[in-house]
């Protein structure tokens, strides 16, 4: 089978040590400008290759379907994998409290420099380079997880149906994977 | 209660109870934080929200982070910690045991026909996200280049995305984007 972050914890998840996860979400959290996803990816696929990106992908997935911030669940899910409860409470410690610390630094300077024209132009450009990650990144989970054409046409669907039409994000998830599930069922019969 | 604790409590309780539906993330939720925040609790102007929305995203870290903010505006470094713990925490236990649950199935079939199922529509909603920013950020030429150039580098090449970044910028205050 493909997976193994959602099967058997594999040994090069419980040879993570608490430091080195700490300072990965760290570094994700303090990098994540405009989406952290694209950092997640970046530091747990390409830098420490912890995952494929096919497994990280599935996780996501999982993910999104739960409630909470996508990223934050991340953290959960990844910390609980390598380090247990302790693992989990450190990835989302390391990945919402720090950032948070610099981000109330900046508002704080924020009204004073906000109006300033450099500012503007650089975080309007810089915007649209993040904007850009995050299509970068889902290119290239889509490249390297090479889905079957039944999950080309339920991740198209979701693409249109969410970034195009803007139908409510609930329904779209409820009805797509109910298809997708039943797509699946039958394919591995 | 003191009034700080009176606002601290409230938050904490309003923040806590929309965890749990805030499937999607923290957007799913923010017109209802909307609601609470500016027209229920009279906490800020609609205007300022919007501000704030603007500088989460702007900020490093999750864009969830907003309620942080907003926690901040209405009271103080403990209210940003209180709203953040009480988005964060309900979701993120419920997160843990669903995994805990979905562990245990390991070997099940189902369990892998479920994964299957959901790696490409979280793909497809990833890709959603993207798109709905680049509307928002790509007023120019300039800055569509941008957002191409940056979508083909973090797809086909390994390039520090810090990179991308700063150049892009550089681009901005040039007047290039």
């Amino acid at each position: 089978m493909t997976s193994t972050v959602s099967g058997a914890t594999p040994a090069r998840l419980e040879a993570i040590s608490r430091s080195e996860l700490f300072a990965s979400f760290l570094k994700m959290g303090l990098l994540g400008f405009g989406g952290v996803l694209p950092w997640a990816r970046r530091v747990i696929v390409d830098e420490r290759r912890w995952l494929s990106d096919r497994e990280f992908v599935e996780v996501i997935g999982l993910c999104q379907v739960l409630p909470g911030p996508n990223i934050v669940n991340f953290a959960v899910i990844f910390g609980a994998r390598s380090r247990g409860p302790v693992g989990a409470l450190l990835a989302v410690s390391a990945l919402l409290f720090v950032p948070v610390g610099v981000m109330l630094l900046i508002a704080m300077f924020y009204e004073q420099v906000a109006g300033n024209p450099w500012v503007r132009d650089a975080i309007a450009a810089a915007s649209a380079a993040a904007a850009g990650l995050i299509l970068g990144t889902a290119t290239r989970l889509f490249v390297q997880a090479r889905p079957p054409l039944r999950g080309m046409l339920t991740g198209g669907a979701a693409f249109v149906l969410v970034g195009i039409l803007h139908l409510p994000l609930l329904w779209v998830i409820v009805v797509l994977i109910a298809v997708a599930v039943v797509a699946e069922w039958r394919a591995s019969r | 209660m003191s009034p700080t604790m009176h606002v601290l409590a409230e938050l904490a309780i309003r923040f806590s109870a929309l965890s749990l539906v805030a499937i999607g993330g923290i957007n799913a939720i923010l017109p209802e934080i909307h609601r609470v925040v500016v027209d229920v609790q009279g906490w800020m102007t609609s205007a300022e929200f919007a501000r704030l929305f603007a500088l989460a995203q702007i900020a490093p870290g999750p864009n969830a982070m907003v309620v942080a903010l907003i926690g901040w505006k209405v009271a103080g470094v403990a209210g940003a910690l209180v709203a953040m713990v009480a988005a964060c925490g309900p979701s993120s236990l419920a997160c843990y045991y669903a995994w805990r649950w979905a562990d245990r199935l390991q070997e099940s079939r189902w369990r892998a026909i479920v994964q299957r199922a959901l790696a490409p529509i979280a793909i497809g909603l990833i890709m959603a996200s993207g798109y709905t920013l680049a509307q928002g950020a790509d007023r120019s030429t300039g800055a569509v280049v941008l957002t191409i150039t940056a979508t083909a580098a973090l797809a086909f090449t390994r390039i520090n995305p810090v990179w991308l970044l700063g150049i892009a910028a550089l681009a901005g205050i040039a007047g290039i984007a």
